[in-house]
């Protein structure tokens, strides 16, 4: 007789095969204690944290603290209602017209989660008529988003603006509207998109939109932190830039920005933001005394810069085999996933938190261990991943010893 | 669908080749699921490839639509068509 979950079955399969001996589930681990950004204690045990996306170390920052406790005291623990009901305070208003002019946009609506705000955009934006060219290896979020917008989805080859103009070249004389979308930061690998090669593609061509997901490099990218536009010195050319508050912001939510002058007719037609309840102040507060730190945040940005660079160095060293150049998501690749969780299981028993990443979640269907850094590492905690990560190494014969120990620096 | 144009099917084969790890006989009536293990990566892969060959745009809308080596055939003529009017 067919079950409902008859179709997991070869997934199922997969799955016990993989993790079902008893070991530590890296898809559930609980922290117990939150010591710091970057400190845990998980299963007993003091563990670094080394794969937050917490870029900057911003979700014990006093300042958001404080302005939290007394949203919350004032406004209690939530609105109970959607943006276009009763959910909108002055604080939803303040943060909106905060990112606006974080970016220098004339619009900014805020999201519940970034995954919302995605779906939203690109489900509203973009209709059956029009075509969407999205980057292979965008996130799901971004997947989910353009399957549901009706529009003729195209994809071109990661990180490729050839690619990307021998598409967009395909579509020329079609009516409709096309929409490019990037990422800033590629979560997975770390990897930035070409994106003044892309602008430059865009040009080429009319009726061209162009968005970019600034996920993983918001408050990371460009000398205010506004990613990889302001980085690359394309701001006016990036039609639509969508984020989360969930990563360097150090809390939740979403949000989109844009000069369009008819930007806010979405908060009309925008079903993510219509039929969801907005979110609870105390974490709208944080999101603005963090935006406010993340403007003035260059030294926070070296601080991460440097701890990439250290740390990119040692497992390099060590002759581990890196996903990318040196960028604030660094992954090792392993051979294959039986190897990968071995080896996440070797790092969580030894204090050092990395996310496992496995196919087909992962770009060239990589198992990887995903690092990803932060501002508030130190020194001495960077030292200690990489010796973790030389111990556990040697010990599944990816290399041959551990590195003898470089003087620190 | 209509039936699988001998032709079409006959230009996708030599590009189906590389990703063809499963050794699998390679005719119209080939399953990309069943026959071929393709999953999500490989089919972006093969995608890109086809649309490059026949120089066409092949929409992701259409994939669910498409089981084997003939319906994408069909699917490609299609398009073509559409291409040509």
């Amino acid at each position: 007789m067919a079950d409902l979950f008859d179709r997991f079955a070869p997934l199922m399969a997969q799955r016990d095969a993989l993790l079902g001996d008893g070991g530590i589930n890296p898809f559930q681990v609980k922290m117990d204690e939150l010591l710091s950004p970057t400190e845990a204690m998980i299963d007993g045990r003091r563990t670094i944290l080394a794969g937050t996306n917490n870029y900057l170390g911003l979700t014990f920052s006093p300042e958001a603290l404080k302005a939290a406790h007394e949203a919350l005291e004032a406004c209690g623990t939530g609105t109970t209602g959607s943006r276009v009901a009763n959910g909108t305070y002055g604080s939803h208003k303040d943060l909106e017209n905060t990112l606006a002019e974080f970016f220098g946009k004339e619009h900014a609506m805020v999201f519940s989660t970034g995954f919302l705000a995605n779906l939203g955009i690109l489900s509203t934006l973009m209709g059956p008529e029009d075509y969407i060219l999205m980057d292979a290896d965008c996130h799901a979020s971004i997947y989910d988003g353009v399957r549901a917008s009706q529009a003729q989805i195209i994809r071109f080859r990661h990180n490729d603006a050839a690619d990307l103009e021998k598409r967009l070249a395909r579509l020329e004389g079609k009516p409709g509207n096309k929409l490019i979308v990037i990422e800033g930061i590629y979560s997975m690998l770390g990897d930035k998109a070409p994106i003044a090669e892309i602008v430059a593609v865009k040009k080429k061509f009319t009726n061209v939109y162009l968005l970019s997901d600034e996920a993983h490099s918001l408050g990371v990218l460009g000398r205010y932190g506004r990613g990889l536009p302001e980085e690359a010195g394309v701001e006016d050319d990036v039609d639509f830039i969508v984020g989360t508050f969930s990563k360097s912001v150090g809390t939740v939510g979403g949000f989109c920005v844009s000069n369009h002058p008819h930007f806010d007719m979405l908060r009309l037609v925008c079903r993510a933001y219509v039929f969801t309840a907005s979110l609870p102040p105390s974490v709208v507060v944080s999101a603005i005394a963090n935006l406010k730190l993340i403007k003035q945040g260059g030294a926070l940005r070296a601080r991460l810069m440097r701890n990439a660079e250290h740390l990119h160095r040692g497992l390099s060293d060590l002759g581990l085999k890196l996903g990318s150049d040196v960028s604030s998501v660094i992954a090792v690749v392993a051979p294959d996933p039986q190897v990968a969780v071995a080896f996440w299981r070797g790092l969580i028993e030894a204090g050092v938190y990395v996310n496992l990443a496995l196919p087909p979640a992962t770009p060239f269907g990589y198992s990887l261990l995903r690092a990803s850094l932060c501002a508030a590492h130190t020194e001495g905690q960077i030292e200690e991943i990489i010796a973790v990560f030389a111990t556990v190494a040697a010990r599944l014969g990816l290399i041959e010893r551990p590195a003898a120990k470089r003087a620190a620096g | 669908m209509s039936g699988a144009p001998a032709e079409t099917v006959a230009r996708l084969i030599p590009l189906l080749e590389p990703f063809n790890k499963t050794g699998a006989h390679l005719s119209a009536a080939t399953r990309f699921t069943e026959d071929l293990n393709f999953d999500s990566l490989i089919v972006m892969e093969f995608v890109a490839a086809v649309e490059d060959a026949f120089d066409i745009s092949v929409p992701l809308n259409i994939l669910p639509d498409v089981a084997t080596v003939g319906q994408l055939a069909a699917a490609i003529e299609k398009i073509l068509g559409e291409e040509k009017s």
